[in-house]
């Protein structure tokens, strides 16, 4: 398919026209270089041939005999988890290869749950005798927890209930990313550098993947057995700009989302081919004028407001923040148990569903790493806070008697908790396109792409960047800007929220980057979203040049 | 595992390849660490890693490939895939040889004590810091964690190398209980005998009771007086900065005109000095860089000129500059006052005991976003007057660096998790913060 290309090739056309929107609808917006998810549901059919290739089913022994094992030692509850984890990157910095490198890590781990507090466990070593000594690992550290539990009186542990699951899930993809080759990948990534070092201004140029492959078996003393291999690639293209004289640079990276996704999606992109538009967007950055400051509209294109929806939306409905549990690191909630069902969060156009099952999303599964089929459901129905993000031992905190299906863990040495899912701002009602944004905004700016991004550890104020600012003025972008920061609190913010664009301008944004926890784990999730216009503090960032 | 385990896990390993440049890279590390939150404890357990680096090299191709697995067929495996790899790589133009034999310091920083932790040590070191919370009255999260962590290196041209490493944390985020005061501590040490929970605790409850009811200020210009935790977290970002590969290139503070870099230039107030020395007593680093390079004892700034910058080896064979690896340690240089005799000082300012999510605005004057956290206070007559509202600065250490009205005395941050940095708290003038956080 062709649709990034189209959309790039109209986006130069924009650039080349002086900017000159006219008033009527059209494609011709620099909305570059992004990609629609993939459209095929979640099933086990695309994958047949990954799992009966995968080194878990023939070590699954080794997991019945840890929980059985913890069984036997006192566990009232036992998981263990085979995880293979496979990642490999090529990265390329201007003519030559900067990293072509590729790791698997597999290992077991052993989750037990003693007299209401946990213990856990985790050895590479794959063999009966250390399996059987990180088994008793786990038990000695959840009887010492007991121990202190009862004696500081904290109540224990309990577990919502969870249907047994059975059964083995892929994420659906045309193209296994591993059946390329890492020269074939290098070869197209080259391909991509030297197109963009030969435009006019650009100094270097960068372009990588990072492919990986999530293979998890997980048993349970509930029953079940589940098997499931995650495909998700992350492509990256980054051109640069310098100006000596002027003591400056800019940089422009290309906006494609990673994706839960094969090797057809970073073939569709076509690098290569986004080479002139980059280089153009970068030149216009690095000798655009810096921002007047000042209280006003931004429209927020899909590829910059999924990082806004992350931090100011997903992050503080996490239960387990709420409850303080995450204090001493990723922070707390602005948000309170007594919030949900009440609390205004955004203005009435809002609705913000949790989404496990979405296509193309990085958080998309089958079951949660507690045996818990995925699901979806509202967080902001209609503007009001009404769901939060939960675990089997969380359910039963705000009154449900099921988990969200929320528990991840990363690789086997990973203890799963409670993990962001896909949280995705759904479509306005009205069919509205991205120019019916800007052409019903008097003053303003528009803004594409990923900058820096920074909020607070209760989720209230942040100031986030973009990678590509234009001014509105009376409905037209009017030039390109640089230097460029919003700044906003979340409610105002969500509460200013007056214009979304419809279902045709839904698009996915993701990163494999979220952390939280101690030790922090990683987790990989997706954004669903369509443009919106708020309000927002419009910040100059540049410092004094 | 052991140094010399490691080290002989590498020869098996070199002990497969065909090609005549292989090398390789044995991390293995077992860690043990319980978490808590809400006062009470919630999760943690033992977790054992190993990660076996190879990368080959053959007339200008290179690849690597990390495995975990190391079986005799595992390890001939992996040898074999980097070697597989490599050669359907493109020539690399830049790659060089491999390091070869290389002498580095012998650093002791491996406590008996802190390899011998289990369960029953966690659950009696929380217990003591969760005692403390309950008997101050706050609400007490937190981390606690230890680890053996043993690196060794070896190529075919005579690399062999290991450093081996004990390493104990412990963190603490107190907070009261109507929800408007907060504060962290930590402590970082290779060795058992610096971690005291009961007193940690008690200084946490006294600073999270002291911010209590925070009162708005309005953002502008403000003298600051940083502890070391938020200078640590800002001289990170100057470290990064001090890579000779962006200087060159005209993307980086240290950039000058043409190609050149600001090496022998003064950037900063003559009173700034900090250095690299992974052999301090006190607070030993890992004498080896991420590539196996020694880390020798590196002056970066003296009298606020720049006397060095890392590189890589490619970077620097090409431009015939020092190959200077990154460095895990960072000190700065202080001087005698406490932080109340720094306070002394200042007629009408703030004083910031962290920052968080700290991230980069522009890497051509290091100018970043973030904000403060756990326990900010106004200053006036040289004295604390009362608790404010947490601010968003914009601003960095370029600032900190030549804006400087007083040091006061070194110490480790407990708090920075990235390289050992051992830097002094910091008065500042007109530090710049742009918007208030009502967020605790």
């Amino acid at each position: 398919m062709s649709t990034t290309r189209r959309g790039f090739l109209t986006t130069t056309g924009l650039v080349s026209a002086g900017l000159l929107l006219p008033a009527t609808r059209t494609s011709a917006l620099p909305s570059i270089v992004r990609q629609p998810a993939p459209t095929s549901a979640p099933s086990s059919a695309s994958g047949s041939g990954a799992i009966s290739f995968s080194p878990l089913p023939g070590k699954a022994a080794l997991a019945f005999a840890a929980i059985e094992r913890a069984r036997k030692g006192g566990a009232t509850h036992a998981e263990a988890r085979l995880v293979a984890l496979t990642r490999e990157r090529v990265q390329i910095r201007d003519r030559r290869i900067e990293d072509l490198s590729a790791s698997e890590q597999i290992g077991l781990s052993v989750r037990v749950l003693v007299d209401g507090a946990w213990g856990f466990a985790a050895t590479p070593d794959l063999t009966d005798k250390a399996v059987a000594i990180a088994t008793d690992r786990a038990l000695a550290g959840a009887k010492a927890n007991v121990a202190l539990r009862k004696r500081i009186g904290a109540p224990p542990v309990e577990l919502a209930r969870c249907v047994a699951a059975s059964g083995a899930w892929v994420s659906p993809h045309e193209i296994d990313l591993f059946s390329i080759s890492a020269a074939d990948k290098a070869a197209l990534l080259l391909a991509a550098t030297e197109r963009a070092l030969a435009e006019k201004g650009v100094a270097h140029a960068e372009a990588g993947v990072t492919s990986v492959r999530e293979d998890k078996l997980l048993v349970t003393t509930d029953g079940t057995r589940v098997h499931q291999i995650h495909f998700r690639v992350a492509p990256e293209f980054t051109v640069t700009a310098i100006d000596r004289r002027r003591g400056r640079f800019a940089s422009r990276d290309h906006e494609a989302a990673p994706m839960s996704a094969g090797w057809e999606y970073v073939r569709d992109l076509d690098l290569p081919g986004a080479a002139r538009g980059l280089a153009r967007d970068v030149r216009q950055k690095l000798y655009a004028p810096a921002i007047e400051p000042g209280n006003m509209h931004v429209i927020l294109a899909p590829s910059n407001l999924y990082l806004t929806i992350h931090e100011s939306i997903g992050h503080p409905t996490e239960l387990d923040r709420a409850m303080g549990l995450e204090a001493n690191f990723a922070g707390t909630s602005f948000l309170a148990l007594t919030d949900r069902g009440k609390l205004q969060f955004a203005s009435d156009a809002v609705t913000v569903l949790a989404d496990r099952t979405q296509p193309g999303g990085l958080a998309t599964t089958g079951w949660d790493d507690e045996g818990v089929a995925s699901g979806r459901w509202p967080i902001v129905e209609a503007g009001t806070f009404v769901g939060w993000q939960t675990t089997r031992e969380q359910a039963a905190w705000i009154g449900e008697d099921q988990s969200r299906g929320c528990s991840y863990g990363y690789g086997y040495v990973g203890l799963p908790f409670q993990r962001m899912p896909n949280v995705s701002l759904q479509p306005g009602k009205d069919d509205l396109s991205t120019e019916d944004l800007i052409n019903a905004t008097e003053r303003g700016v528009y803004i594409t792409g990923r900058g820096s991004w920074s909020i607070d550890q209760q989720r209230r104020n942040f100031q986030f960047g973009g990678q590509m600012f234009w001014k509105i003025e009376r409905g037209r972008l009017t030039g390109p800007l640089r230097d460029v920061a919003y700044q906003a609190n979340t409610l105002e913010f969500w509460r200013s929220c007056d214009m979304l664009g419809g279902p045709g301008t839904y698009r996915l944004g993701g990163s494999f980057g979220d952390g939280k926890g101690e030790p922090q784990q990683m987790n990989a999730v997706s954004h669903g979203c369509v443009p919106a216009r708020f309000r927002a503090n419009v910040l100059r960032t540049g410092g004094a040049t | 595992m052991t140094a010399s385990a490691a080290k002989a896990l590498c020869k098996r390993v070199l002990a497969e390849a065909s090609f005549g440049d292989v090398r390789v890279h044995v991390r293995a590390a077992s860690r043990g660490d319980l978490r808590f939150g809400a006062t009470r404890p919630t999760t943690g357990g033992d977790v054992d890693t190993l990660e076996i680096t190879v990368t080959a090299s053959k007339d200008g191709r290179h690849a690597t490939v990390t495995g975990n697995a190391a079986g005799a067929a595992e390890l001939a495996a992996l040898v074999q895939r980097a070697e597989a790899l490599a050669a359907i790589a493109p020539v690399d133009p830049g790659s060089v040889g491999p390091l070869g034999k290389v002498t580095p310091a012998r650093v002791l920083a491996r406590d008996p004590k802190v390899a011998a932790m289990g369960p029953a040590d966690r659950a009696a070191l929380v217990g003591e810091a969760l005692d403390t919370a309950i008997a101050k009255g706050v609400e007490l999260s937190g981390h606690l964690q230890h680890g053996l962590v043993v690196d060794a290196f070896a190529d075919r041209a005579g690399l062999l190398v290991a450093h081996e490493a004990t390493d104990l944390v412990m963190t603490c985020t107190a907070r009261t209980s109507d929800g408007t005061g907060s504060s962290k501590v930590g402590v970082r040490s290779h060795g058992r005998a610096s971690l005291a929970p009961k007193a940690l605790v008690e200084r946490a409850a006294e600073v999270a009771i002291g911010s209590r009811a925070p009162r708005a200020i309005e953002p502008g210009n403000y003298t600051v007086v940083l502890l070391p935790d938020a200078v640590a977290e800002l001289l990170d970002f100057l470290v990064g900065a001090m890579g000779a590969r962006a200087a060159s290139e005209g993307r980086s503070f240290f950039s000058a005109p043409d190609g050149a870099t600001k090496l022998g230039t003064k950037v900063f107030d003559e009173r700034v000095r900090l250095w690299s020395d992974p052999a301090d007593r006190q607070n030993p680093a890992s004498p080896l860089g991420d590539d196996g390079r020694p880390q020798a004892k590196v002056t970066w700034v003296e009298g606020g000129v720049v006397k060095a910058l890392h590189t890589s080896r490619g970077f620097a064979a090409e431009r015939g500059v020092p190959p200077i690896p990154e460095p895990t340690s960072l000190h700065m240089a202080g001087g005698d006052k406490d932080v109340d005799g720094l306070i002394a000082g200042v007629s009408r300012g703030i004083l910031v005991t962290r920052l968080w999510y700290n991230r980069m605005l522009e890497p051509r004057q290091i100018v970043a976003t973030g904000l403060t956290r756990d326990g900010t206070f106004f200053i006036e007559g040289g004295k604390v007057s009362h608790s404010i509202k947490n601010l968003r600065y914009n601003d960095g250490p370029v600032t900190m660096l030549t804006k400087l009205l007083a040091l006061g005395r070194a110490e480790r941050s407990g708090l920075f998790a990235g390289r050992v940095t051992v830097v002094p708290p910091l008065v500042v003038e007109g530090f710049r913060f742009d918007s208030v956080a009502d967020s605790v």
